[in-house]
């Protein structure tokens, strides 16, 4: 291994094995629980147990950061073998995984870890570890996952809102949204907030919206498609946008549980960084 | 020099505290959640508080050090590794630094205990990035302040500096929706600072139980449960679960079922007829309602909803804090009638509702004054009813105001143009999108023949159940559900998506189940929303698109 920083990222990334294999990236699991019955994201659950939970469930179940402590002992083993981290996460405003990560960096002495709030959540998170993998040092790592934070963007279309109303994310959004009718809300995830940004009444209508959008967006120099239990509406999103775009890859992915906990099922994310 | 007969706080009586504070805060917790309903990291804050402190005195329950010193050392360690939530992680820096003040200490006199207690919230604050007022923080500082004063007193005991620490953290938790404009408008104190308040509670239960001659003042202010204390900040009506749902059985007694769901929660709302009723209650146990309602029958459209996000967007609606000014500086106006109906408008962003329709067609008058009364120098007006559209036109030249009239010609084209219409886009984008989406939806009215007819080529028979599709008279039929499968039909199901089902005052719930049942077996590929319009005129009306 050459690389002499390791880096660190947790569950919401919805890193791709490949990725994860291919660049030796950690990955430290939140958590899901439901009453007593904690399950590791991404690790202890699948989707369809979740999902078949969670739609059978009045309450939500409630989403846990890891804890310092265990950030703490991820950095302590990686110290042996690596002489810095960059340890990338969930944006500050939607959990209190990055503040752990940072509490915990500060137990371990004598390891430089550079923690970085991503601001975002789920794949632009791994095109970042990514670009930090792709970067000669610790210092061009940093510098360069920070250029690209403001730029990164997270379109989300959610089948109900249902479970982001329940969540309590979305703050006085909710006011621009609350309504007694089904709406499918489109989100946008960028600067730090979470906006409404479209509703529309069908799915069908929904989603050419939804590329609408991204496009009006480009240039681009990375882009997915996130999808919890939906892999055939966003396979065929991916597939129209190779078309489109032959230059870009266009990674399709599954989003965690943690957050499909707020999305309910049937998400599906237009996820990008502007160039 | 400390009197003789005083009780230090050795490493027993510590990890006693801390049990003490766990189970109390056991007891406790989901009085915190309650409070958790504005955008917080990462779940439940009093279920993250519990298991944090869980971890944090796991591993003192197996130990018999008598030196504070290492009980508190446990602590730390254990919070640190079982730290969940922003007020988890904080709490877990808490015992941190309490864990720092009394390192080689065995034993605490009442100032150590105090210093002990300032020590932690340095701390925290020092953890914490950017320290915001009227938090977790806040409180732990003003509890280690009031028992550092306590302590200063000559006749200072560590019970009365426990007892000053829980008086000091239940002060500052109060004022806490002062500090914090997020608390003020959802109405509640701060959960995590609540939390600390339980947790030092529980200490001084613990210690009182040890003491000979507990202090009488702080020994009622403990008892004192803590929702009483949190209903202080807590607006009328508390909290809990709006629970929906039908019965379905025989000989079901509507007055009897009222009266024991009544017992259970408020807002009670009990209606039907003896094979079918309606429940709908606001409870905080929802679990007691439903096993009740069982006991009388089937139950169907069980539906549970948490109400903290719909409380606060009432308190919104009522104007408690002002809603926030829309950004692109446009109001809407529409032309409805039936609570339902209004209920929806409302909350798709109407400001102001003209009450009218079908047979009550408001004055161009009633319409200038709502479009006067909304706080906004440009508005968009629908009509909702092709007669309504003319005395709508009249408004414009009346008012300074800018008023764009957007020709919607039912309830279904409306409600299509409402959705479309977005805070950020100006008014003449707006009104093209509006317009696209409601030229887009198809209207079914049902309703019944006020006297004998011929129209568009159909003869009418007064009491008919006719049928009409965008305002022209299309079917009659046998009932509700042969007169609308026959317009969904002509319509070309294949071509759509969504029926959404108004259903007005005029049918009932059994029919409204009825016709619901029947388009979804007669047009599979359909979703069917249903929605209690509460219209005058036409039992049905039917939005697809």
């Amino acid at each position: 291994m050459s690389r002499r920083f390791a880096i660190v990222t947790d569950s919401t990334a919805d890193l791709p094995d490949e990725w994860r294999q291919r660049y030796a990236i950690e990955v430290v699991p939140l958590k899901v629980l439901f009453g007593t019955e904690t399950f590791r994201d991404r690790v202890d659950i699948t989707d369809d147990e979740f999902f078949r939970r969670l739609e059978a469930s009045n309450k939500l179940p409630t989403t846990s950061a890891p804890s310092p402590g265990e950030f703490a002992e991820v950095y302590r083993r990686l110290a042996k073998d690596y002489e810095a981290c960059i340890s990338i996460h969930i944006g500050a405003q939607l959990s209190g995984t990055a503040e752990a990560a940072r509490v915990g960096a500060e137990s371990v002495e004598g390891f430089r870890v550079d923690v970085i709030d991503s601001e975002t959540v789920t794949m632009p998170m791994a095109f970042l570890c990514r670009v930090a993998a792709e970067s000669a040092t610790l210092d061009e790592a940093s510098a360069a996952v920070k250029e690209r934070i403001p730029k990164c963007r997270v379109l989300a279309l959610l089948d109900t809102l249902r479970y982001i109303e329940m969540g309590g994310r979305v703050g006085r959004a909710q006011a621009m949204i609350g309504t007694m009718l089904d709406l499918k809300p489109m989100f946008l995830v960028a600067d730090r907030q979470i906006k409404p940004v479209e509703r529309v009444r069908t799915r069908s209508r929904a989603i050419p919206r939804m590329i609408e959008l991204f496009k009006a967006d480009l240039p681009v120099e990375h882009v997915g498609v996130m999808h919890g239990q939906a892999p055939d509406e966003a396979e065929q999103i991916a597939a129209g946008l190779r078309r489109e775009f032959p230059h870009l890859e266009v990674p399709v992915g599954r989003i965690g549980c943690v957050l499909a906990t707020h999305t309910g099922p049937k998400a599906l994310g237009l996820v990008y960084i502007k160039s | 020099m400390v009197p003789e007969d005083a009780v230090g706080v050795d490493g027993p009586l510590f990890k006693r505290a801390l049990l003490g504070s766990l189970s109390w805060l056991g007891a406790n917790h989901e009085e915190v959640n309650r409070l958790n309903v504005f955008p917080v990291p990462d779940g439940d804050t009093g279920t993250n508080m519990l298991l944090t402190l869980q971890s944090a005195v796991e591993d003192i329950k197996e130990s018999n050090a008598s030196e504070v010193s290492k009980i508190a050392k446990l602590a730390s360690h254990g919070s640190l590794m079982g730290a969940r939530g922003n007020s988890g992680v904080i709490l877990s820096q808490i015992f941190r630094g309490f864990a720092r003040a009394v390192e080689g200490k065995s034993s605490l006199t009442p100032a150590e205990l105090a210093a002990g207690f300032e020590e932690a919230a340095n701390a925290a604050y020092r953890a914490v990035n950017k320290p915001t007022e009227g938090t977790i923080l806040t409180v732990a500082r003003e509890a280690g302040r009031a028992a550092s004063a306590a302590s200063a007193a000559p006749d200072a005991t560590v019970p009365r500096v426990i007892a000053a620490a829980a008086a000091g953290a239940r002060a500052a938790v109060l004022k806490t929706p002062s500090q914090l404009q997020i608390l003020r408008e959802a109405g509640v104190v701060d959960a995590g600072g609540y939390g600390l308040q339980i947790i030092l509670e529980g200490m001084l239960r613990t210690v009182e139980e040890a003491e000979a001659a507990p202090a009488a003042s702080a020994a009622a202010r403990a008892a004192m449960s803590p929702a009483a204390q949190a209903s202080m900040a807590l607006p009328e009506g508390g909290w809990g679960y709006c629970t929906e749902f039908l019965i379905e059985g025989t000989a079901l007694e509507v007055d009897l079922i009222r009266n024991q769901i009544e017992a259970l929660g408020n807002s009670v709302l009990v209606v039907g007829e003896p094979e079918l009723v309606k429940v709908h209650v606001h409870t905080d146990d929802p679990t007691s309602v439903i096993n009740l309602a069982g006991g009388y029958g089937k139950l169907l459209k069980l539906n549970v909803g948490d109400m903290s996000t719909q409380h606060r967007r009432i308190l919104e609606d009522e104007g408690a804090p002002p809603r926030a000014a829309r950004q692109n500086g446009i109001g809407l106006v529409a032309v409805v009638a039936g609570r339902g109906l209004v209920d929806i408008f409302q909350g798709l962003g109407v400001d102001a509702i003209v009450e009218g329709g079908q047979t009550m067609n408001p004055s161009t008058q009633d319409m200038l004054n709502a479009i006067q009364a909304v706080p906004y120098d440009e508005v968009i007006l629908l009509p909702n009813n092709r007669n309504v559209i003319l005395a709508a036109k009249q408004v414009l030249g009346l008012t300074g105001r800018k008023v764009h009239i957007l020709e919607t010609h039912s309830v279904p084209q409306g409600v299509a143009a409402l959705v479309a219409f977005r805070p950020e886009r100006n008014g003449v984008d707006n009104m093209r999108a509006m317009r696209a989406e409601a030229d887009r939806v198809q209207t079914i009215e049902v309703t019944h023949a006020v006297r004998d007819t011929r129209s568009n080529g159909l003869k009418v028979k007064k009491g008919d159940v006719i049928g009409l599709i965008n305002e022209k008279l299309e079917f009659t039929g046998a009932d509700y559900v042969d007169v609308v499968n026959k317009a969904l039909g002509k319509l070309g199901p294949d071509s759509y998506e969504l029926v959404t089902v108004y259903r007005g005052d005029g049918a009932t719930e059994a029919e409204l189940n009825k016709l619901e049942s029947a388009i979804k077996a007669s047009y599979p590929g359909l979703e069917v929303e249903v929605q209690q319009g509460g219209q005058q005129h036409y039992p049905f009306i039917l939005s697809v698109e």
